[in-house]
């Protein structure tokens, strides 16, 4: 049974963007019962499909044709009062940002009491605890107690589901919902998403940008590019034999789980830490106590020349945290950093100089990690410059170095916002590599990044390694991005590397029980990408 | 740029503002063309009505003329403005840097300093520093500078330290360069468009504060100014209105002109927040 129909819908940039139409004739149906991914990259219009649904489409876009039909309505052309009663009631929708999405000076309890006395529903407080349970929150009577502080990204998602589905609406949209959330705790909310979808022969459109994501969970895909949809199918056969070039390309970018293991480094230790440690301090101040957050607590890690050694782990395991006690931004309590003989740990900020030449760092926003005021060519020329590299000297390098990364020449008298995202991220490998450095430490450089141009870093970074010899020290989330890109890697858990060793023993037969559970909430596990 | 103009002009207040200033800016600078005698000499009778004898705008108690008052004083509001804001966002703005780029013991240090500057009321203590100096232009430019960098230090504090945390200065940080590199090079210029803004405002602010001062009769003794000019009709207003009314008008229309530029400034350099009007 068809519940939701969307024909024709054609919305309207405002005039002056880089194309006229956020999307153009996009036709798809939703099924009862069926999970609909909806998948692309940024600025697909994905989202806007999902908001045009829900009547929640940003002021300046107007949809121009189309109709969306939803239980014998057209809904573009429901008066505002008649829709307001359809959404909560029989459309729910769950965002991409659980800690935004819910009010923080409300309980958690009331909020989702609050969607219910909206709807004139009865009874609504007795029925919060019985919500709370369905989307297996513990102890729901006092979480329904507690603000949305207290609470976990994944719980908050929860919650955030609980108030979608507390009227059953017959449409769930859900727009990214574990795009924001670790890899457990999203494997837990596609899981229960897909249970609740089960129980209650719901439809769900869910829109995502991740392939496994995809695989994990749809019944049938919608590709979409750049506002058009290329190509609709069951999932089996759009995820294993993709019709479409843009979605042939898009899959074979999904990095492969499999690598060719490779023979153990044998060359020299490059870089030595030994039980580093980190806390950091909260709180505190005149009249406050201090509170210890260990950050990283006794890492031990050797790399040698020519390998990559990848640190894995969830948000907050500290992998950034011990990165940037190699480079000095933090500076750790305890241990030894060797860097080949020197302790880089007690050397003064004068003495550390020399060595900036030789360990450098790749950063994880590219919108971020370049200073928005100066031009693409002074940013790469200014590191050989603080070392004593005459200015000329310096921007004559910049030419080879952007031809490196494969950027234009006249990218160096450009401005960073000019570029896309991608691009960005090859000025920043670009302005590292200035410095001709022999240690590469490249924190989540991909995880900002759509996954074909993830794919196009993955492989520069690659090719440049073998190039030039360099050794890497990767920080990923992404454990498929691990898998294809590290020779060994070391798995943190709340500031403890829990296990380390060759990628392809650690995936093959992981001895932690958090690496097992880590590998197990891969999405799409058991799905390996058609190899082109 | 261009997309700064367009935005800035697209805010009629805004191009009402930046008018009134050229204005004031044009007769301030022609003042000894359009009236070639001093301000302080007397140039017919006393009391004159506005459009009488020659008086544009009427003359004083001593005969002096009003307008020319006016344009002479406009010289004394605008170099006022001008220099004591300069100097005040100067000592602001390296305090500020120094607290939020440093943190910890030096941030706290520089911070109640600079709250200390606060809890006292801004125009008593100017009074006071005035008095205690002696009124000259010197002493007035210096104690309204001394009341007025507090805020500045503020904002470029707050700026400096979300800033500071953002990977391109990380970057720097690893590329090795200097702290006084990553200070001026790295964050100020991320850190210019509040300053930008707040200094139109504190220019607006200093004429204020500088025709109080000379209200009291602490201005200098050899500079006509407006507030003085309203002093010296205060007594007489019943009499003789135009004394006091038209440099309270030119004190109006400058610090008024001078809010709406500040304002079409932050709306034009902070675009998000202009379009959601």
């Amino acid at each position: 049974m068809t519940l939701l129909t969307v024909e024709n819908l054609t919305v309207a940039l405002p005039p002056g963007g880089d194309r006229d139409h956020a999307i153009e004739d996009v036709n798809f149906t939703l099924d009862a019962g069926e999970i609909l991914c909806i998948v692309g990259e940024s600025g697909s219009g994905k989202s806007i499909s999902a908001a045009a649904i829900m009547g929640l489409l940003p002021p300046a876009l107007k949809v121009q044709t189309g109709i969306i039909g939803f239980e014998g309505n057209d809904l573009l052309r429901l008066p505002p009062e008649a829709m307001r009663v359809l959404r909560g009631r029989r459309l729910g929708m769950i965002f991409q940002e659980p800690m935004t999405a819910l009010n923080p000076l409300m309980r958690v309890g009331d909020q989702i009491a609050e969607v219910l006395q909206v709807h004139n529903v009865r009874g609504s407080s007795s029925r919060v605890p019985e919500l709370l349970a369905a989307v297996n929150l513990p102890d729901p009577a006092r979480l329904a107690r507690s603000y949305p502080h207290l609470l976990s990204g994944g719980q908050r998602q929860r919650v955030m589901i609980a108030m979608a589905l507390a009227l059953e609406p017959a449409v769930l949209i859900a727009d990214e919902p574990t795009t924001a959330l670790d890899v457990t705790t999203q494997m837990q909310i596609l899981r229960l998403i897909k249970d609740i979808q089960r129980r209650r022969g719901m439809g769900v459109l869910f829109i995502t940008h991740d392939f496994g994501v995809v695989a994990e969970i749809a019944d049938r895909v919608v590709v979409m590019r750049q506002g058009h949809i290329v190509e609709t199918g069951a999932v089996a056969a759009v995820l294993d034999t993709p019709q479409h070039d843009y979605t042939k390309a898009l899959i074979a970018a999904v990095p492969h789980l499999a690598r060719p293991p490779e023979p153990a480094a044998t060359g020299r230790p490059v870089l030595e830490l030994v039980g580093v440690r980190k806390t950091f301090w909260r709180g505190g101040g005149l009249f406050g106590r201090r509170v210890a957050v260990p950050a990283v607590s006794d890492a031990d890690i050797v790399l040698r020349k020519g390998e990559t050694l990848g640190l894995v782990g969830e948000s907050g395991s500290g992998k950034s945290t011990l990165a940037r006690c190699v480079v000095n931004l933090v500076h750790p309590e305890a241990g030894a950093i060797r860097f080949h003989d020197t302790d880089l740990r007690l050397l003064s900020r004068a003495n550390w100089k020399p060595f900036r030449n030789r360990i450098q760092m790749v950063f994880q926003d590219p919108f971020a990690s370049l200073n928005p005021r100066r031009r693409v060519g002074d940013i790469i020329a200014t590191g050989p410059m603080a070392h004593g590299v005459s200015r000329h000297e310096a921007h004559r390098r910049v030419r080879d170095l952007l031809a490196l990364v494969q950027l234009d020449p006249g990218a160096a008298e450009r401005y960073p916002h000019e570029f896309s995202g991608g691009q960005r991220q090859r000025i920043g490998i670009a302005r590292a590599l200035a410095m001709e450095p022999e240690l590469l430490i490249a924190d989540e450089p991909v995880s900002a990044l759509d996954v074909s141009v993830q794919a196009q870093i993955l492989a520069l970074l690659e090719e440049l390694r073998q190039r030039l010899g360099l050794t890497m020290l990767f920080i990923t989330h992404d454990l498929r991005v691990a898998a294809q890109i590290c020779g060994r890697v070391a798995v943190m858990q709340r500031g403890v590397i829990v296990e380390q060793g060759l990628t392809s023993e650690v995936f093959s037969a992981p001895q932690h029980p958090y690496t097992r559970g880590l590998l197990d909430s891969i999405p799409g596990r058991s799905w390996l990408p058609p190899v082109a | 740029m261009n997309g700064f103009l367009a935005a800035y002009l697209r805010n009629r207040g805004a191009i009402a503002g930046v008018v009134v200033l050229l204005f004031v800016a044009f007769v301030a600078a022609t003042a000894s063309v359009l009236f070639p005698f001093s301000p302080w000499d007397m140039r017919g009778i006393p009391f004159a009505m506005p459009g009488e004898m020659d008086f544009l705008l009427g003359s004083d108690s001593l005969g002096r003329d009003v307008a020319a008052g006016i344009a002479y004083g406009a010289r004394v509001s605008l170099l006022i403005g001008a220099v004591s804001t300069a100097v005040a966002v100067f000592l602001g703005v390296t305090l500020g840097a120094i607290a939020g780029y440093a943190g910890g013991i030096i941030d706290d240090a520089i911070m109640r300093f600079s709250e200390f500057f606060q809890t006292v009321p801004s125009f008593v203590l100017a009074v006071v520093l005035v008095a205690i100096f002696s009124p000259s232009l010197g002493s007035i430019v210096a104690a309204i500078a001394i009341v007025s960098w507090p805020p500045v230090t503020r904002v470029i504090r707050a700026e400096f330290l979300s800033l500071r945390s953002r990977e391109f200065v990380q970057a720097a940080e690893v590329l090795g360069r200097s702290r006084l590199a990553i200070v001026f090079l790295e964050i100020l210029p991320n850190a210019l468009t509040p300053i930008i803004v707040l200094s139109s405002l504190m220019v607006a602010n200093a004429i204020l504060l500088e025709s109080g001062l000379s209200f009291l009769g602490l201005g200098d003794p050899n500079m006509m100014s407006w507030g003085f000019m309203i002093g010296a009709g205060r007594s007489v207003i019943r009499l003789a209105w135009w004394m006091s009314v038209f440099p309270g008008v030119a004190i109006f229309l400058t610090v008024l002109a001078l809010n709406l530029v500040g304002e079409g400034l932050s709306d034009a350099l902070n675009p998000r927040l202009a379009r959601r009007r």
